[in-house]
């Protein structure tokens, strides 16, 4: 799942919902990039810097850039409004490559419109400053918002993962469409520590998915069947050299091009049998004709 | 490559002759290649008698009253005169390079860069054939009669497919006027082939849900300008347009083309086992169906995607480039009621471009003449700054169908075709979404199976999406052209993109399960009660 922080110049889209939340996976990323020795920009405009920076290590904490919109939602202190402030957290970061994580962006999406946040986080991925080497990573909670922000946003990502859950473990489900190749969808199961490490596991542990489950008997289609299925080599053969109906040939030529001399020979005789069921109405009596 | 170079070179030469001659008629219009042929052809004394024959079938918007500088006059082609295709007597009408005259609207085409996608999107009579028939009306008359009754026949033999009308001779004006001879059958004027883009008209391409393809048909426009020696002019708010120019495909030979799509059947049958069929006799000599719509009377290119054009070619090619981040410098809302800040620059732009590199005729007659392909990727999508596809009721509902009104207007008063791809999947309000198809003259949706439930459907698994064709335009007539097959996929092999026909795959199998059977009956029913047609009922016999 971590090839996800491989990729640079793009947009990963995180998406939770109320049951499964997905900031602890955000800071495990952090966690991993930090750990990398890359400093992270944080957008943080939901909880406070405090709530943030709590669970994570001191090392990761010190590389770990906060710009707070949370103490400040309205921009009383600056003039920027909170599209500024995303358009500036590149600005104090070190050249090279670098990582921004936004939380959220369902928060920005509230306070301002969704095509300027699109054009800003698309401009963020094509910095000048660091061309080709930003990569963001957007907290998105999907459950907020309607199919057009969502479709919007979920059209600028690159990847997609969706938090979920499956009994007690959470489930990240990572997309990434590619142009030229089979596109990549893929399950991850995992639980997160206290320390923000990603442990990841086995698919399904505990294996209650139902079609997983211990296969009753397979019943032998083919067992009770009053018909051949298969053919052997000897009755393909013979099935071969069965001259069939609609194939040409010579008689079949003959008939045609003489067809008076086919129905002068031919009759039909018709003899009932004795206790035939003969209708006397007429059979077209219903159709009102 | 090169071969098709020289041969735009030759055709030049004998168009900047024909200039020389034109004499007192000046009219700078923004004729297409019919109009101009036919002013060129007046100061040669042969070709004037040909015209002189052909008097009558003038429909006045040739020669001088007519030309108001619209692109959208109909003008009768001289007959005898055939158009493109292999060149010779076709030069005089093909008077720019990678267009050819329609036959049917007396619009200039252009192509599309993908053939199949031409074929579907209006088809004219196969020029090749049309320059070996004679001048003279009246045989030309009984020739089209004689062909329409064939082309009906085969239809009844249930082969009449998009391609292949071999010998379809019939001239233009039996075809425009099919219906004043009482024997001439309707069907005459549906079944004809090879079209293309109409000069002065938008194609509009309903992206896939990851733009994946829908980029790609994008940049099929694109190469097929640059080796017909077009000029481009390329929009994007997502892309730099020099990067989206750095990933055009390389162009293919014609018969590097074919060796390409045998190699990908050759593939195929290596993995299925060539089953013998047994044809009954009143089938076995009836011509084969071809998968995709034609590939014999066309006049684009074929690309390999997995190559990128060589830089030299694009570097030669002449372009204009419009990147919506460079343009807009401040962020600011200066948006005009009216109109989105982006549109508008953007419409600037183009009408720049038109009015300054002359393709609204403003130079007349010093220049060779050329077409102006413009490309804008993504149209109406948040990062132009339109929110039609944020919210239901968006602010701005009104900024790209304005944008589009005067775009066309634009196109049609110049010598240019247009592709804009539009996320319409995006847009929430289906009203916006029929107000764009209604100002585009040709509307193609592309549908992906990435990520959706039918990419595991059997019935798809040789494809990579559907192909829909929306709407096409109705140029100087009151008919189009409507392809009899509805049902179209695509799919995107290493190195082509291929458009075939949807048909159920051959049940081959000796044990294909019940289930699976009646899915794919089930879906075949979804799809179109034309495709469904043989499955009658629910329970499918097995034998």
């Amino acid at each position: 799942m971590l090839q996800i922080l491989a990729s640079r110049g793009d947009l990963v889209l995180l998406r939770d919902s109320v049951e499964w939340e997905g900031r602890s996976l955000l800071k495990a990323l952090i966690r991993e990039v930090a750990l990398k020795g890359e400093q992270v920009q944080v957008l943080g405009c939901e909880v406070s810097e405090e709530v943030f920076r709590e669970g994570l290590d001191s090392d990761t904490n010190s590389r770990l850039v906060y710009h707070d919109i949370f103490r400040d939602p309205q921009g009383w202190t600056g003039n920027w409004g909170p599209l500024g402030i995303l358009r500036a957290c590149l600005r104090g970061a070190e050249p090279g490559p670098c990582t921004l994580a936004v939380d959220s962006l369902s928060w920005l999406l509230l306070h301002a419109p969704c095509s300027a946040l699109c054009q800003t986080l698309r401009a963020l991925g094509h910095d000048n400053s660091h061309p080709g080497r930003v990569r963001v990573l957007g907290l998105l909670h999907e459950d907020v918002h309607g199919p057009g922000p969502l479709g919007a946003l979920r059209s600028l990502a690159q990847i997609e993962v969706t938090v979920g859950g499956n009994l007690g473990f959470t489930t990240a489900q990572v997309f990434h469409p590619k142009p030229r190749h089979r596109s990549i969808e893929q399950t991850y199961w995992f639980s997160i520590l206290p320390n923000f490490s990603l442990e990841f596991h086995k698919e399904p542990l505990l294996e209650p998915r139902p079609h997983r489950g211990p296969q009753s008997p397979t019943v032998d289609a083919m067992a009770d069947l009053t018909f051949n299925v298969h053919l052997s080599k000897k009755e393909r053969e013979a099935r071969d050299t069965l001259a069939l109906p609609f194939h040409f040939s010579s008689e079949k030529q003959q008939s045609l091009l003489h067809p008076a001399l086919a129905s002068s020979t031919s009759q039909i005789f018709y003899e009932p049998d004795a206790d035939d069921y003969l209708d006397q109405e007429d059979p077209d009596d219903d159709l009102d004709i | 490559m090169e071969s098709q170079q020289g041969e735009g070179g030759t055709e030049l030469d004998s168009q900047s002759s024909i200039w020389v001659n034109t004499g007192g008629n000046k009219m700078a219009a923004l004729t297409t290649g019919f109009g101009r042929a036919r002013q060129g052809g007046a100061g040669d004394p042969r070709e004037y008698k040909a015209e002189t024959a052909a008097g009558g079938d003038k429909l006045g918007g040739g020669g001088g009253g007519g030309d108001r500088g619209c692109s959208f006059l109909r003008k009768v082609s001289v007959p005898g005169s055939g158009g493109g295709g292999g060149g010779g007597g076709g030069a005089r009408l093909r008077s720019i390079a990678g267009t050819r005259p329609s036959v049917q609207n007396g619009q200039l085409l252009v192509s599309a860069g993908l053939p199949a996608l031409d074929q579907l999107l209006g088809r004219s009579v196969s020029s090749e054939r049309r320059s070996a028939s004679s001048g003279r009306r009246e045989g030309g008359r009984e020739r089209g009669k004689k062909e329409g009754k064939e082309q009906i026949n085969r239809r009844e033999r249930g082969c009449g497919t998009i391609q292949s009308e071999e010998g379809a001779s019939t001239r233009p004006q039996d075809l425009l006027w099919g219906c004043s001879s009482p024997t001439a059958p309707l069907g005459v004027l549906l079944y004809l082939r090879g079209g293309g883009l109409a000069v002065g008209t938008l194609l509009l391409i309903e992206e896939d849900k990851y733009n994946i393809y829908s980029s790609l048909i994008f940049k099929y426009f694109l190469a097929e300008g640059i080796v017909c020696g077009h000029t481009l002019l390329v929009a994007s708010a997502k892309e730099d347009p020099g990067d989206i120019l750095q990933e055009l495909p390389e162009p293919l030979h014609d018969d590097n083309y074919k060796k390409v799509l045998d190699e990908g059947r050759s593939h195929k049958s290596q993995e299925e086992p060539e089953i013998s069929m047994k044809i009954a006799w009143r089938y076995q000599n009836l011509p084969q169906m071809e998968a995709g719509p034609g590939t014999s009377s066309r006049f684009g290119h074929y690309y390999d995607v997995s190559k990128r054009m060589s830089q030299e070619v694009i570097q030669s090619a002449k372009w204009h480039k419009f990147f919506l981040p460079e343009e807009i410098t401040s962020y600011a809302n200066v948006e005009s009621c009216a109109l989105n800040h982006g549109y508008t620059k953007l419409l600037h732009f183009i009408q720049r471009v038109i009015s300054e590199q002359g393709f609204d005729g403003s130079n007349p007659q010093k220049k060779q003449k050329n077409i102006l392909r413009i490309g804008i990727q993504s149209l109406g999508s948040p990062l132009w700054g339109d929110d039609i596809c944020c919210a239901d009721t968006p602010e701005h509902m009104h900024s790209l169908t304005r944008f589009l009104y005067v775009l066309r207007g634009l196109l049609r008063m110049s010598l240019s075709a247009c592709i804009i791809t539009v996320p319409s999947h995006l847009i929430q309000n289906k009203a916006v979404t029929s107000r764009i198809r209604n100002l585009s003259d040709t509307v193609v949706g592309l549908e992906s199976f990435i990520g959706s439930e039918k990419e595991a459907n059997s019935l798809y698994k040789d494809y990579h999406g559907l192909i829909h064709i929306h709407q096409i335009p109705r140029l100087n007539s009151l008919i189009c052209d409507v392809s009899d097959t509805k049902d179209l996929a695509f799919k995107l092999q290493r190195k082509v993109f291929t458009i075939e026909r949807l048909h159920l795959p051959p049940d081959l199998s000796d044990t294909v399960s019940r289930s699976s059977k009646r899915d794919l009956v089930e879906s075949a029913k979804q799809l179109s009660p034309g495709c469904g047609m043989m499955a009658g009922g629910k329970e499918h016999l097995d034998f």
